[in-house]
């Protein structure tokens, strides 16, 4: 879950709504699946929700969602963009880990405290969730006053690359429409000419010693290495560039200003006043950094902001930015009804596509799949174009509506195909299900009527829960108290405190052959007469990696170290104490796939003033005798028990398990001053 | 008529003239006391005997009382020693009196103060004289001590009583003296004659082999004493609450799933569409092992279609996530944070081989989070899941078939919160209203499992999913406050054995 501090007040101003009241606009976040989680120390509203909608990490953009579900806005809105005048080169120097750029430069900015507190949050949250803290992308947001691109005029060039926005973004759109994602970045405009941008900044590598900036939130020049064992914010992310040959830098004609993804310069630092503002992301993924950056630009466009496209050259390749480009899904008609649940007429769905900020319109059905995908020279498929699409199929619809539940006796609308227009600030659109839970937001899935689905399954137990619980009903019966204890204990807990070794501290790290050889088809090697082989319980454990607690390091190899534990923790309690567990243990095993032998297993023991094995014994013996198996109780050593007082627990031929008196010392390790006889053996010696 | 044998004895001692008290009856039986006073009673409660309740005072020589009635009182010791220094006449010098009478300690200021106050004589200026009227043969107080001493103290006048009470040389106790007296119906009873019948208080193997029991009198109990404790055995509360689950879901056509709690992170995470750098998927979230650190075995050609969903997408216009995706991280070893694993293990055929639709799977299972272990926090919960598997399936099938579920725990009313996951869309969470505090809580996660988990294993038709925790189930129908309480190893036996059963 992500969270976002928005103001109540601003919310109100962004949608134009003075009059909802505070408990009002949480009904309406609440409808959007945005929580109120409480209040921050200035007074604002802290929102909680699930982190499909990155859109939304701001409060313009929780405004521009509300103003959907208004029906303030309908269907897609794409910021006017101006040409470039600013050009971004990669180098070929840029460290290979990090090799993607992109960007805008933003004018206008009707900025004060509000917008920029607004926009460090915004760019601090996508840092956490589409930029995985900095390392997939990073954001630096700069001053354009403050840097200098060129000594060049800054010319407008009136012949090469002048495109109106408005009529290029829809004829981008489509020709983007059909390609699959190349996760190499390219794009289809990667070879036109970006022309006119004469302003130039340089994304490079440099050593991390080579150059010099100053810091934000310092005051004296520091080189790359110093920033990352000097400053708090370079310690901080200086893991992220730790292995990477050369530091990443981006220069101005000035020098350089910026070291992603660490810091910015405080040359180009923002404040309250900064009307034009250029913005920069590096990062792993060409795909992911335009996302976060068309984010961006909505959040600023919605403030005003002017956004200028920018041209991005990479040594073999051009592109132009801030990439507002639409995506198209194409979504049946049959698949929404049958998702939904409910009949729909087309021009409703294509309403809810609308109230849900996107586009739809009927794709034409005699197109094939695959190239149907492009609707040539349709434009933007804007309200108008959905309003003329809209009226087609209606005439065989009528009849629809009165068909009631039914959705899956073939619909009139079921070869409708419809092309869904995406906005650039969705990053969470992979496909028609998408869609169709936008479809399903705007049409309200509370209004929608539960039903029981008409379908017949056989129910049943399996076969291991059942003979669980027969085993436990027994032992409930024979008056144990059933326990659920859990699976994570710590070493000490596991092996010493029962004295037993763990196999890890003795044999060193590769034993898990000899753990192999106590799996299920080879009891024989555990807790045998001969007292030879590995005590019961002493089995190799599957142990957690860089665990927090050394309490739950491993996941316990027998279950009496558990039943010990609860004796100790209720020393305060009246006795007897006869408690029982079955339950899950775990030991080393490379003859498993998983590596790891999970088994069941039965344990049991009894605190009470006259303890004794032959009390154990009756219990087992009743137990065994309920589940027509032969027990058998040889002789054996075990280091938990009392010499002499100790037995293999062997069931029809199997040695299985242990029973036995509990050492002295293991019950004072316990803290405990009563006797204890216990037993425990595997639950797959009763099936 | 047959009495019990105490019974018979009473009514043949007592009189229909004389009251008798307990006492006496005693005396004559030579039984207990406490057995003739039930007895007596429950002849009363026959009508065949008035009992006559009176309180009765008795008295005990102290150890002090018991010295001075065998040696005299202190002050007549002192008035005979002074009478034989023949203090009568004139005053004799008291340390010679007081030497003469062997007293000392205590007993002096005893002696003094007692001899001016009952008149034996005066003391002035260290001398002491008797007074000619005094007789100590008839002192009120030792003739008091004597008769207690004799056990006949009835005649003794009460203020006597009292001041040897207040000197510390009697005890008084207080007891209520009952007294029997035979009704009009106990002469009768006794002139119709009454047998001996035995008072039973245990039903022995013999009276019922011998047929006795037939002639026995079973003597009535306190029935509303309380009896000894007794814990037993009993199941685990929590393990109740997921056996009314697992009922629940067994009635409502489930089928139960079973499948390994360490798992390779393919089946927890790549098969859920989990993309590989989530942030869940970092150890701080769920545990990974270092030991056993990599499953051996995977499914070929079902790497290969999870891979190309998390890369490429599924469908003709899907897409992927623009993620890295390995199949070393695939092959990590975690502790499964979610029972979903399960569902992929089924849903891929690799559990129980193909299915074909309609089907229904459930588990209450072991999960595991690398999380804060509080009040309302564990490492190890138990997660209850779900699905159906159906051609067409809706989000009308998934909120009809939970509103199902949820009623049978009289949770009614659900609402469905949008909700996203990376493994189903829609997706929603569920809230209910608490039965009792009318609080709204979360009561689950649910949704339809997206195409780019369901295509790459293989399956064509719709699946439904949900979980939940038990814990949080059953913290509602126990009323437990620290989920501490209800599950691990830190459980307080008191607890379990107060628990409420759940059923």
């Amino acid at each position: 879950m992500v969270v976002v501090d928005v103001g109540f007040d601003e919310l109100r101003r962004l949608t134009g709504h003075d009059e909802k009241g505070d408990e009002e606009l949480k009904a309406d976040l609440f409808a959007l699946g945005i929580e109120h989680e409480g209040e921050t120390d200035d007074g604002l509203a802290q929102l909680e929700f699930a982190p499909d909608r990155l859109d939304r990490l701001s409060v313009e953009g929780i405004a521009r969602s509300l103003r959907y579900q208004y029906g303030d806005d309908r269907g897609i809105s794409i910021p006017r963009t101006n040409d470039p005048d600013w050009r971004y080169e990669v180098a070929d120097s840029v460290p290979a880990e990090r090799p993607y750029a992109t960007g805008a430069v933003v004018r206008g900015v009707n900025m004060d405290e509000t917008v920029l507190d607004s926009l460090i949050q915004l760019q601090e949250k996508l840092h956490a969730t589409m930029g995985r803290d900095r390392v997939k992308g990073a954001i630096g947001i700069h001053d354009l006053v403050m840097l200098k691109g060129s000594e060049a005029l800054r010319t407008p060039n009136e012949s090469s690359g002048e495109r109106e926005r408005d009529t290029s973004t829809a004829s981008a759109s489509d020709g983007r429409a059909g390609e699959a994602h190349d996760p190499s970045g390219r794009d289809p405009r990667d070879h036109e000419a970006a022309g006119s941008a004469d302003n130039t900044i340089t994304y490079r590598g440099i050593e991390a010693e080579a150059d010099t900036f100053v810091p934000l939130d310092a005051d004296a020049e520091l080189s790359p290495s110093g920033v990352l064992s000097d400053h708090p914010t370079g310690r901080k992310y200086a893991p992220i560039v730790a292995e990477y040959e050369r530091m990443p830098t981006i220069y101005d004609e000035i020098g350089l200003f910026s070291f992603p993804p660490v810091i910015n310069g405080r040359r180009t630092e923002l404040d309250a006043d900064s009307t034009d503002l250029l913005i920069e992301l590096t990062g792993t993924d060409q795909w992911t950094i335009d996302r976060m950056c068309a984010i961006l630009c909505y959040a600023l466009a919605a403030r005003g902001g002017q956004i200028e496209d920018v041209a991005v050259s990479y040594p073999d390749r051009e592109l132009r930015r801030p990439d507002l480009a639409v995506e198209t899904k194409r979504v049946s008609h049959d698949r929404i009804e049958s998702v939904l649940g409910v009949d729909l007429d087309p021009e409703t769905a294509i309403d809810l596509a609308e109230r849900s900020g996107l586009d739809a319109r009927v794709a034409d059905a005699d197109i094939d799949d695959g190239e149907g995908a492009h609707v040539e020279g349709n434009g933007r498929s804007g309200t108008a174009a959905s309003t003329d699409e809209r009226n087609t199929p209606t005439g065989t619809d009528g009849s629809r509506s009165a068909a009631g539940d039914s959705t899956d006796g073939g619909s009139t609308a079921g070869d409708v195909m419809y092309e869904v227009s995406i906005p650039p600030y969705r990053q969470d659109v992979l496909g028609p299900l998408d869609v169709i839970d936008d479809l399903g937001r705007a049409y309200g899935f509370n209004d929608l009527e539960p039903r029981y689905p008409d379908v017949s399954t056989v129910g049943g137990r399996h076969e291991r829960s059942r003979v669980e619980r027969a085993v436990r009903q027994r032992l409930v019966g024979l008056g144990s108290e059933d326990l659920l204890n859990f699976h994570l204990i710590a070493d000490a807990e596991n092996y010493d405190r029962m004295g037993l070794t763990s196999p890890d501290a003795t044999g060193g790290g590769d034993e898990t052959a000899d753990a192999g050889s106590n799996d299920a088809d080879d009891r024989g090697a555990v807790a045998n007469g001969n007292g030879t082989d590995t005590p019961f319980g002493a089995l190799a454990p599957a142990r957690i990696r860089e665990p927090y607690s050394a309490e739950y390091g491993i996941v316990r190899t027998w279950a009496l170290p558990s039943l010990l534990m609860v004796l100790e923790n209720n020393t305060h309690r009246a006795y007897p104490q006869e408690l029982a567990e079955i339950g899950l243990a775990a030991g080393r095993d490379a003859s498993e796939s998983t590596g790891l032998a999970e088994f069941r297993t039965v344990a049991a023991v009894l605190a009470r003033t006259d303890a004794s094995y032959e009390i154990a014994k009756s219990r087992l013996a009743a137990l065994c005798r309920a589940f027509d198996v032969e027990l058998e109780t040889p002789p054996t050593d075990h280091p938990t028990f009392i010499d002499g007082r100790v037995a293999a627990v062997v069931i029809d031929g199997v040695s299985t398990g242990v029973i036995g008196e509990v050492h002295p010392e293991v019950l004072v390790e316990h803290d405990l001053e009563v006797p204890v006889a216990a037993f425990e053996f595997r639950l797959d010696a009763l099936r | 008529m047959q009495l019990p044998d105490a019974q018979l004895a009473v009514i043949e001692a007592a009189s229909a003239t004389d009251q008798k008290t307990i006492a006496q009856l005693a005396d004559e039986t030579g039984r207990e006391p406490e057995t003739l006073t039930g007895a007596a009673f429950d002849l009363a409660e026959r009508g065949l005997l008035d009992v006559t309740e009176r309180p009765d005072e008795t008295f005990a020589l102290t150890e002090e009382g018991a010295t001075y009635s065998a040696d005299g009182l202190p002050e007549i010791r002192l008035y005979r020693a002074a009478r034989e220094a023949d203090a009568d006449d004139d005053p004799v010098s008291m340390g010679q009196v007081i030497g003469a009478s062997g007293l000392d300690g205590e007993a002096v200021d005893i002696a003094l103060s007692n001899f001016a106050r009952k008149g034996y004589g005066e003391i002035d200026s260290g001398a002491l004289s008797t007074s000619p009227d005094a007789d100590p043969d008839a002192d009120a107080e030792a003739a008091a001590l004597d008769a207690v001493a004799a056990d006949d103290a009835n005649d003794v006048a009460t203020d006597t009583i009292d001041r040897l009470v207040q000197r510390g040389l009697l005890t008084r106790s207080r007891a209520t003296e009952r007294a029997v007296e035979l009704t009009d119906g106990g002469v009768t009873a006794l002139m119709e004659g009454i047998e001996a019948a035995d008072g039973v208080g245990r039903l022995t193997p013999e009276m019922l082999t011998s047929g006795e029991w037939r002639n026995a009198d079973f003597r009535a109990y306190d029935v509303e004493a309380d009896a000894d404790r007794t814990n037993g055995g009993r199941v685990h509360v929590l393990r109740e609450t997921a056996e009314r689950v697992t009922d629940v879901l067994v009635g409502m056509g489930f089928r139960e799933m079973d499948g390994p709690h360490a798992d390779a992170e393919f089946w927890i995470n790549d098969c859920l569409f989990m993309p590989q750098d989530h942030p869940a998927r970092t150890h701080w979230d769920q545990f990974a092992l270092s030991e056993p650190a990599e499953i051996a075995d995977l499914p070929d050609d079902l790497v290969e279609r999870v891979k190309e969903a998390h890369k490429e997408g599924v469908g003709e216009d899907g897409e992927g996530y623009h993620s890295p995706w390995t199949e070393d991280v695939a092959r990590g070893m975690d502790l499964r944070g979610h029972t979903t694993s399960l569902s992929m293990r089924y849903l891929s055929g690799e559990a129980v081989g193909e299915l074909e639709p309609p089907e229904r799977y459930f588990s209450v299972e072991k999960v595991y989070r690398n999380d804060t272990l509080d009040a309302t926090h564990l490492l190890e919960f138990f997660q209850i899941e779900g699905w159906v598997m159906a051609e067409d399936l809706s989000v009308r099938d998934l909120m009809g078939t939970f509103t199902e579920f949820y009623e049978q725990f009289g949770i009614t009313d659900i609402e469905f919160k949008p909700h996203y996951n990376p493994y189903t869309e829609p997706s929603f969470e569920l809230f209910g209203t608490h039965p009792t505090t009318g609080e709204l809580i979360e009561i689950g996660n649910s949704g339809l499992f997206r195409d780019e988990v369901l295509r790459p294993l293989g399956v064509e038709c719709n699946v439904m999913a949900w979980g939940l925790a038990l814990e949080r189930l059953a913290m509602l129908t126990t009323g437990a406050e620290d989920i501490r309480d209800l599950h691990g190893t830190l459980v307080d036996l008191d607890f379990l054995r107060n628990a409420e059963v759940t059923y």
